[in-house]
């Protein structure tokens, strides 16, 4: 009797469940899944006369095309370097802004301050980058001012190979990392208070209570998101980048996106463009994998 | 699959409206001189326009409107100014196109090599369009210009005829050279000692001797502005500002980036910039900036040589009349050779398909109507400088002449943007048209006198024709993909080796590289078309 | 309802979880509900562990340091954040040349306001914000009814099919089929140039879905649900009546994220819309921005395009960002409560 009333009750369960999660199946399937079809291009030629998926197989020669490339190898470490970078930098940048915020206790001190740091997402990347040539000028600049003060003698940051990795990533993590720390920031909010509490109660210190209690309230988000960012070890923005390269950082800030640009794919290469853009993915997602499986072993929490 | 079902039925469809569409042409014709069909009623179609940011909404343009109605059609516009690029590729790829395509280069050659049968063959249509068969006639390039390798006619280029042989004028400040009681340098080295002057001596006499910039240039190797002109100081002649290299000699195609003689500019480029000449930021500045220095403060100059349009685009109307212009320098004074500059003629005077049809196009005798509309000598004026009235004076007798700004604080190029589609639009302007040019233009000319002498090239062996030669769509892609890699290199080595040094080692596993990177073979490729295109001439 | 009174199990389930996290480091934590430190206001009974810390501080060397490093550390961000945006602020009016040449950097100098002129006298402005508003809203809203159900589903470990599901939505975070096949299929569907492309297509951001499915996992303890079940309650009950009134710090940043997501959209315009009063503010303010960069290209090859605006370019630079970024600006601070004011879920338990 009570199996198969819990039998019935599994079943209405879950028909609730479907008909909750069904919408977003049926979009996803419509707008993501449809359109796949187009992944075939990377391994046929284009040809507007036979349609999308008419044109000449061709397997793997666009691959090839590509991997044989004069910049391929460049493109590839720039390309990976800027990511880890990014990654290495810019993740665990706004885990601390939010521990720092949370502990800010006057309420329009840290209104004020969340307030502040998230202002910065908004600003375009043309505007970023406009204000990064006029502030970071050696010559004009007031960054530029400050370095001749401080002693740190004539240094064009723009300008050289050295640096702009570190200006491209550190802006990335001026302008994001605010608006980041928001998702850290919700999480800590569930903390119950009783465990700070109970810190108190034994005599923990602040640092103790962050490390004890904040940080491990953070960790399924953090772990979610490194999950996610480690698929991203091959994305790097593209305007950013293009806009920032000039003639001497060339060397470092050559990566795939903004060499597939200059290539004139925008008008015409589409296998190509596909092909470089699903070798991308496949890495990608290998990363991303690799990383889940790990993740899974580790800490038992996983995207799936 | 659905694709080739929807692309037989536009076929089918196409076919039909050319024959409905013949039938309603004879009606217009028996119509008379109203044009439009027979009810009168105008025809509606659809059109792209990529215009320059400056210019105000197409609804407000006087001539335009006169236009459409004289050829009976109303144009529902789309006005682009950013990103066409992106829009294009899916526009084109998904076959979702309107009836009409205006703008510089809206639709290339190699979209028309790729994109088969969606843009409409005009060559058949022309007997339509009388004002572009004389534009032919008169200017037989621009029907050179105008015909793809088949034989096919798919977008029409523009003439527009008062432009200077070059873009670039080469400035120097005539005031800082009074001061210092110099003479304007005619060989490298004078120029050496003069931006040393410049440097050393307080040029323009406010105190400060460190604020002088002595020379100036947006940056990076190639294209107009730029350094590259100083290969003409050793015969090189330049084609369209050359942006990556390539350039023709006595016939033969080549690229002065694996030349010795760039070898020997970038050297002396390096002495001027280890002599603090040269603009530190000149690599990283952009435009805005590069402006804006030399626009210097008030009275007080700030740049000593460079390159430009105009002295009042280049240094603001304050600061122009300081500036005077020069002939190309001698690489030392022993050279005999001759001196040559950037031949931009044909990118200046001619564009390339300005005005594109549909096959799908429902309405072509409307469309060409309206087609033959913009290339009437007379509305062409209109296209480039504005409407009759506001920015055109007709004095009556055939004669015309540009008008000044309405706005007296804006430039007359700003004006001009401003007013009308401009160089971005689709027209011709004969040679015989009576027409005064604006204060503008007629700047840009008196300052490009002292480059005349250099730029009588030999149009049949020193300059590469650029405009006229239409690659196969493998050979487009091929080039374009090494010219990524070469400018690649190019550009670091470039700036590496005038900021640093060090040419002189390098050069020899540069050139290998380049090599490498696909400059043999582009020359090759461009050599086999450049001759296929001398044979035909 | 704020009661910071604590039954003996969340005390005992507090310190556990402070033990286990010191001992072994793995992340055990308890998540007993929502709340920041220090209380809601008008809770005289709740005594606030900050005040007691505070209390505490002087005597303690440690906590002043920390305190001090704190100071420190905020002041820091705080004017590195700040100056830049008072840098935009005082570019957007000041002589564009000299922004150029680094001549304004504290105070503003030849103040004229022909940027904001330019961006105003542009009519298409008005047009873009009260598009870009109700694609916003209504963008949201159907992004916010698609996506928390979903990410309700998958975090409920009994639900079978979850990890394959969850699976297809990962792989099109990688995968697509690139813009043309996409806008051959929104032209099928008759979506291309009607409102309709903004809010349907994508309407399920999987990113924010796996990061609201966390949320859920980790703070609808299990044992929340079986009482409910025990109670009676369906899913649907739960979903509404328990999982969403517990999670509105999680609803309140996804919903920004949406949001702000939306309000920054213009790919979506630039691609599917080709009917100006169709055009969102962004797809506007990007034309005139860009329109200023493309001097460059414009003031050379074409004839002088560039003296008069030249100058005023770096105002409509920095003034679009003002102008575009203001009124999402003052969303924030009523966002913002929700992170400070969670639920207690001990009152829902009791």
């Amino acid at each position: 009797m009570q199996t198969r009333k819990g039998l019935v009750h599994a079943v209405t369960r879950d028909y609730q469940l479907w008909i909750m999660i069904l919408p977003a199946i049926i979009v996803i399937l419509i707008f993501n899944y449809i359109p796949m079809y187009g992944i075939q291009l990377a391994f046929r030629d284009y040809d507007f006369s036979k349609g999308l998926t008419g044109g000449e197989w061709r397997g793997l020669a666009y691959f090839q095309q590509f991997i044989d490339s004069y910049l391929f190898t460049d493109l590839m470490r720039n390309t990976f370097l800027i990511s880890l970078a990014s990654i290495v930098l810019g993740f665990p940048a706004p885990i601390i802004l939010a521990l720092i915020l949370n502990q800010i206790r006057r309420k329009k001190m840290k209104q004020l301050m969340q307030t502040t740091v998230y202002l910065p997402h908004f600003i375009s990347v043309i505007v970023l980058v406009g204000m990064l040539n006029v502030l970071l000028s050696a010559e004009t600049g007031v960054v530029g001012h400050l370095m001749k003060a401080v002693g740190l003698g004539h240094i064009n940051l723009l300008a050289s190979t050295g640096t702009f990795i570190p200006v491209y990533v550190l802006s990335d993590i001026w302008q994001h990392c605010g608006w980041n720390s928001i998702i850290y920031l919700a999480a800590l909010s569930t903390v119950d208070p009783q465990l700070y509490d109970a810190a108190r109660i034994d005599g923990a210190s602040r640092w103790q209570t962050i490390r004890f209690v904040d940080i491990p309230a953070l960790v399924p988000t953090i772990i979610i998101l490194f999950i996610l960012s480690m698929g991203n070890i091959l994305s790097t923005g593209f305007e950013k980048i293009f806009l920032m390269q000039n003639s001497l950082n060339l060397p470092v800030s050559e990566v795939i996106a903004t060499y597939v640009y200059k290539i004139g794919i925008v008008s015409s290469q589409f296998s190509l463009a596909s092909a470089i853009g699903l070798f991308n993915t496949v890495i990608n997602f290998i990363f991303l994998f690799a990383m889940n499986t790990i993740s899974k072993r580790v800490s038992e929490t996983s995207l799936f | 699959m659905r694709k080739k079902v929807s692309v037989l039925t536009s076929l089918v469809l196409i076919t039909a409206m050319l024959l409905s569409g013949c039938g309603s042409g004879g009606d217009s014709k028996s119509a008379g001189t109203t044009p439009g069909n027979a009810s009168g009623e105008k025809v509606k179609l659809t059109a792209i326009m990529t215009k320059h940011p400056l210019t105000k909404p197409l609804a407000e343009m006087e001539w335009l409107q006169a236009v459409e109605d004289a050829a009976g059609v109303e144009i529902e516009w789309q006005e682009i100014t950013t990103d066409y690029g992106q829009k294009k590729g899916t526009m084109l790829a998904s076959g979702d196109i309107p009836d009409l395509f205006i703008g510089p280069n809206v639709i290339t050659d190699a979209d028309f090599a790729q994109f088969q049968g969606l843009f409409q063959d005009l060559s058949g249509l022309l007997d339509q369009a009388p004002n572009v068969q004389r534009m032919f006639n008169e200017k037989p390039e621009t029907k050179l210009i105008a015909t793809q390798p088949d034989g096919k006619i798919y977008g029409l280029p523009k003439y527009q005829r008062f432009w200077p042989a070059s873009a670039s004028r080469q400035f120097i400040n005539q005031k800082w050279l009074d001061e210092l009681g110099l003479q304007k340098p005619t060989t490298w080295d004078e120029l050496y000692d003069v931006l040393v002057a410049f440097k050393e001596k307080d040029a323009n006499g406010n105190g400060d001797p460190k604020d002088e910039i002595p020379m100036d240039w947006p940056g990076g190797i190639g294209g107009y502005f730029n350094p590259a002109v100083l290969l003409g100081s050793m015969g090189i002649t330049l084609s369209e500002g050359s942006s990556q290299g390539y350039f023709v000699e006595d016939g033969q195609i080549k690229n002065f980036l694996i030349d010795e003689r760039y070898k020997t500019m970038v050297a002396f480029l390096n002495k001027l910039y280890k002599a603090g000449l040269i603009n530190p930021e000149v690599f990283t500045h952009d435009y805005t900036k590069y402006q804006s220095i030399a626009r210097g403060e008030g009275d007080t100059a700030k740049v000593g040589f460079t390159w430009g349009w105009v002295a009042s685009d280049r240094f603001g109307e304050q600061l122009a009349p300081q500036y005077a212009s020069m002939p190309p320098l001698k690489v030392s004074a022993d050279y005999t050779g001759d001196l040559s500059w950037s031949y931009d003629h044909y990118s200046l005077n001619y564009g390339t398909n300005h005005v594109v049809m549909s096959a799908k196009t429902k309405h072509k005798e409307a469309a060409m109507r309206f087609i033959n509309e913009l290339y009437d000598p007379k509305v062409g004026m209109q296209v480039l400088f504005g409407s009759i009235g506001p920015n055109i004076e007709d004095h009556g007798d055939g004669t015309y002449s540009v008008l000044p700004p309405a706005n007296p604080e804006m430039d007359p190029g700003t004006w001009k943007w401003t007013s009308t589609m401009a160089d971005h639009g689709a027209f011709y302007i004969p040679d015989d048209l009576q027409l005064t040019l604006g204060k503008d233009m007629q700047e840009v000319l008196g300052q490009s006198e002292p480059l005349e002498e250099a730029l009588k090239v030999d149009l049949d062996k020193d300059v590469f024709p650029g405009l006229f030669i239409k690659y196969s769509t493998m050979d487009n892609n091929t080039m374009s993909l090494n010219n990524t890699n070469i400018m690649n290199l190019a550009e670091s080595t470039f700036a590496k080796w005038v900021t640093k040094g060090g040419i002189e080692a390098e050069w020899d596993a540069y050139v290998k590289e380049a090599q490498k990177a696909g400059i043999t073979q582009n020359l090759e490729i461009m050599q086999k078309y450049y001759e296929e295109y001398k044979s035909k001439k | 309802m704020d009661s910071t009174r604590m039954s003996s199990k969340g005390a005992g389930n507090g310190s556990h979880g402070i033990s286990s996290g010191a001992s072994s480091g793995t992340p055990h934590i308890h998540r007993a509900g929502p709340r920041l430190n220090g209380t809601g206001p008008g809770l005289p009974g709740a005594l606030p562990p900050s005040s007691k810390a505070r209390g505490r501080a002087r005597l303690n060397g440690k906590e002043l340091a920390f305190k001090i490093t704190l100071g420190l550390l905020c002041t820091f961000i705080f004017l590195i954040i700040i100056y830049p945006l008072y840098f935009i602020v005082i570019a957007s009016f000041s002589d564009s040349t000299l922004v150029a040449t680094g001549k304004v950097w504290l105070v503003p100098k030849n103040i004229s306001f022909f940027g904001y002129q330019e961006i105003f006298k542009d009519m298409r402005i008005w047009t873009g914000y009260r598009n870009t508003v109700f694609y916003t809203l209504f963008g949201t809203l159907v992004n916010m009814l698609f996506t928390l159900p979903a990410a309700y589903v998958l975090s409920r470990r009994e639900f079978r099919a979850r990890k394959v599901i969850m699976f297809i939505f990962v792989v099109t975070m990688f995968f697509n089929g690139g813009l043309i096949p996409t806008y051959l299929l929104m032209k099928d569907l008759h979506l291309t140039n009607t409102i309709w492309v903004f809010i349907i297509p994508f309407c399920v951001n999987i990113f924010y879905l796996i990061i609201a499915r966390t949320f859920f996992e980790s703070s609808l303890p299990q044992e929340l649900h079986e009482a409910a079940v025990m109670d009676g309650c369906s899913h649907f009950t739960f979903f509404f009546k328990v999982a969403l009134p517990l999670s509105k710090a999680m609803i309140s940043v996804i919903g920004l994220y949406y949001l702000v997501g939306h309000w920054n959209d213009f790919f979506t315009a630039l691609i599917y819309i080709r009917n100006n009063n169709l055009q969102p503010l962004q797809i506007i303010l990007r034309d005139i921005l860009l329109s200023n960069q493309v001097f460059a290209g414009g003031a050379g090859t074409g004839g002088d395009a560039g003296g008069y605006a030249q100058r005023y370019a770096d105002q409509i630079k920095y003034g679009v960002i003002i102008v575009s970024t203001l009124p999402i600006l003052m969303i924030y601070p009523f966002i913002q409560k929700y992170f400070e004011k969670g639920v207690m879920i001990g009152s829902i338990k009791g």
